[in-house]
């Protein structure tokens, strides 16, 4: 083993060798990192991907109802229509204005048009997020800009749009040198022009900002009651806890004894086998109708969908136990009994628990079901009402969550596995890092571990 | 056979050793079997894998089966000791019809078969505890079965990490702290390599002095047979039946010595003659097939 090793030493692509640890921990990282990299790359480097334009500016043109707001986003292709569009709207006013027919607007249309500037006020910190309507406040920073004491840091103004300001200005101060919009011109003002910076789809957000979401809301109380994310998170996992032990509660024993006698298997398997056919999320109606819209119907969900596979697995496993191991008990005069308690049982032990471990890995799909049945509830609920919002930068720190502990427990089962069951193949040949070791030490059965002579 | 040995009759035996089966035939009958037979169902019709086998093994005796593959050796052990059941034909053990397994007739089989969870103690503690013994009782009596096959400091191990010939060490002993009435022992020695078959040749055969156990052996290796056993009955394949039953000349105690005395060839070659199928005629002359074209004077 450890000449071939050597020999092998300089190929990285040898068909069916095993690399050197170091390299495997190494590809280890990067196949984690890799993915993580092209998430980084698509977000930060702006001519990969970026195929809208998210709005710095609220806009809207005339005859069209749809208001963009700051944040907004549209398509590369259509922000040049836009944009021309607005430049046409200035272009009529400023040659109504040349002509000294200047177009009349409404007071209303005029402060709309000049409450286009607020997110400017918002990003700079010169406007809270609740003052995005102030017409007093913003009516400074329209003066502030235009008469150049105030500059946009966060938001670089276009001269374009530059322009545009000082111009509706010598118009506003003309009407109302200090604030009363009771007073403010009734001839139209000039739109500003659409600005943005080239971004993403909203459905992609950046690193930074699904960490900074994250971050926000599992550190805030949310108001109006809702449960904070770590009592949706505990929630959650209560639910697919309890479909969980009830599917094993019942289903282990049922499936040992599929696999160990025929007649609970003809008696049973096939319908278990046709159920399973049947999706468990089209019960939900069902589940709901009869249990009520609080948790039980979510874990009946999770039951039922795990249910019916853990059964057929497990009966299968345990069919899988060596006969020979039985036909030996028997010539040491095990009857049925003992045959179930001390070979079948102990025998099919680690393979059961290895299945559980794979079924597990399954309940957490039904959850995500379960959760959207009747009453939305845990990490599910947070997610589909984000995402209906298109918050999806507080949606994927909850789906990032998911897949962790998903992860982890699985991880951690996977190592349990082998102290549990120190005696399996498997657990012989796994490396033993320094915490196993430390574990094992606690054990009586060290002579397994020292190396055997014969 | 030409130039073979000048080998006297595998029935000619030594007045020692025919003075040793004399009291053999008369101790008493541990195991009957009366008009044995199983048919097997297969899609090309019916398989008569074991066909009227009549067979009486006496106490404390050493037994081997033997035949050509197919002739149902396996099958007839299983049905011994309870495995399989028969189509017709009983099996009685001291008198009494036997009807599927029990500890009363152990058996050891080729692939070993120890429980993996249990640790080699708890391996041979397992037929006592089901027993009813208590777990301090049986503790002690595995150690004792342990240390006689030589294993005791391997009593906390796992069979996961004990060699082949290690785990058919205590699967006998696992099966001998029974104390089974008679021991089946199915190829126990197949999966092994050369030299530690011949160690357990020779473990099995200190065994059995030591302790008073009747054996039926199945193997397909001649010299094994030979060496072992006190008789050895030769099955014919198709239908299978009993060929002959032969009384081994070698006297006892046997030690690897005795491979190349002219009783043991002799009866080795007996079996020979039974078993081995008639040579392939050669009168063909066939041409040396070249795997390179070098034209070298190799022939």
């Amino acid at each position: 083993m450890i000449k071939k090793k050597a020999k092998n030493k300089d190929h990285w692509f040898s068909i069916r060798k095993e690399l050197p640890p170091a390299r495997r921990t190494l590809l280890t990282a990067c196949s984690f990192f890799l993915p993580l990299l092209v998430w980084i790359t698509v977000s930060y480097v702006p001519f990969i991907w970026h195929p809208d334009i998210k709005l710095q500016l609220s806009a809207d043109r005339v005859g069209v109802t749809t208001v963009f707001t700051a944040g907004d986003r549209m398509s590369k292709d259509f922000f040049p229509t836009f944009v021309e569009a607005v430049r046409q709207e200035n272009r009529t006013t400023l040659d109504a204005q040349k002509k000294g027919k200047p177009l009349s607007g409404s007071r209303r249309d005029n402060i709309k048009k000049l409450r286009h500037l607020s997110p400017v006020g918002v990003a700079n910190g010169w406007l809270e997020n609740n003052q995005r309507q102030d017409d007093e406040k913003l009516f400074e920073i329209w003066k502030g800009l235009a008469e150049e004491t105030l500059t946009s840091k966060a938001i670089s103004l276009s001269k374009e749009n530059l322009e545009i300001i000082k111009d509706n200005w010598r118009a506003l101060s003309k009407a109302t040198p200090t604030f009363n919009s009771k007073l403010y011109p009734t001839e139209a003002l000039l739109k500003l022009i659409p600005q943005g910076v080239s971004s993403n789809p909203v459905y992609l957000p950046a690193p930074h900002e699904v960490i900074a979401a994250g971050w926000l809301d599992f550190n805030t109380q949310p108001d109006n009651g809702m449960p904070t994310m770590w009592e949706r998170y505990r929630h959650s996992l209560s639910i697919i806890f309890w479909g969980f032990a009830y599917s094993c509660l019942l289903g282990i024993p049922l499936a040992i004894l599929c696999g160990s006698f025929d007649f609970f298997s003809k008696l049973h398997e096939p319908f278990v086998d046709f159920f399973r056919y049947m999706p468990a999320p089209t019960f939900s109606v069902l589940f709901v109708a009869f249990l009520g819209t609080s948790d039980a119907p979510k874990i009946m969900l999770v039951f039922v969908g795990t249910f019916f596979q853990l059964v057929l697995v497990i009966a299968n496993t345990t069919r899988l136990l060596e006969n020979s191991l039985l036909e030996a008990a028997q010539t040491l005069g095990a009857n049925r009994r003992q045959l179930l308690a001390r070979v079948i049982l102990p025998g099919i032990l680690p393979n059961l628990y290895n299945d559980l471990r794979i079924l597990l890995g399954w309940a957490w799909t039904w959850l995500v079901i379960a959760e959207l049945i009747g009453e939305k509830t845990g990490l599910t609920g947070f997610i589909d009402t984000q995402g209906t919002r298109y918050n999806f930068d507080r949606v994927f720190p909850v789906i990032i969550l998911i897949g962790l502990t998903g992860f982890f427990t699985d991880r951690l089962l996977f190592w349990l596995r082998n102290l549990f069951f120190p005696w399996t193949e498997d657990a012989r040949q796994a490396p033993k890092g320094p915490l196993t070791r430390f574990v094992l030490s606690f054990r009586d059965r060290t002579a397994y571990f020292k190396k055997s002579d014969s | 056979m030409s130039n073979s040995l000048e080998l006297p009759s595998y029935l000619e035996k030594s007045a020692a050793v025919s003075e040793r089966f004399k009291k053999l035939h008369r101790r008493p009958v541990k195991l009957k079997v009366e008009d044995l037979s199983k048919k097997f169902e297969t899609p090309k019709g019916e398989l008569v894998a074991l066909n009227q086998i009549n067979l009486e093994i006496h106490r404390r005796e050493f037994i081997t089966v033997i035949g050509p593959s197919g002739c149902g050796k396996t099958t007839l052990i299983r049905i011994l000791a309870g495995l399989d059941f028969p189509t017709s034909g009983k099996v009685k053990l001291e008198g009494k019809k036997m009807e599927g397994p029990g500890a009363e007739r152990g058996m050891v089989f080729q692939d070993y078969t120890l429980f993996p969870w249990l640790s080699v103690k708890k391996n041979v503690m397992f037929g006592l505890e089901i027993k009813g013994l208590g777990s301090q009782k049986a503790e002690a009596e595995a150690m004792e079965w342990l240390e006689i096959v030589g294993l005791a400091k391997f009593a906390e191990a796992y069979p996961g990490q004990l060699s082949g010939g290690m785990k058919q060490r205590v699967a006998i002993a696992r099966s001998l702290a029974n104390r089974p009435e008679i021991l089946f022992l199915d190829e126990p020695f197949g999966a092994l390599d050369a030299q530690t078959r011949a160690s357990m040749q020779a473990y099995l055969l200190k065994i059995w002095q030591n302790v008073d156990v009747t054996v039926l052996f199945v193997t397909h290796d001649l010299d094994e047979a030979v060496y072992l056993s006190d008789r050895i009955l030769v099955l014919r394949a198709n239908p299978g039946e009993i060929d002959e039953l032969i009384e081994v000349p070698v006297p006892r105690p046997r030690d690897p010595g005795q491979f190349l005395t002219p009783e043991f060839l002799a009866t080795k070659k007996r079996l020979e003659e039974l078993i081995r199928p008639p040579e392939l005629a050669q009168n063909e002359e066939i041409p040396m097939i070249r795997l390179t074209e070098v034209g070298d004077e190799v022939e």
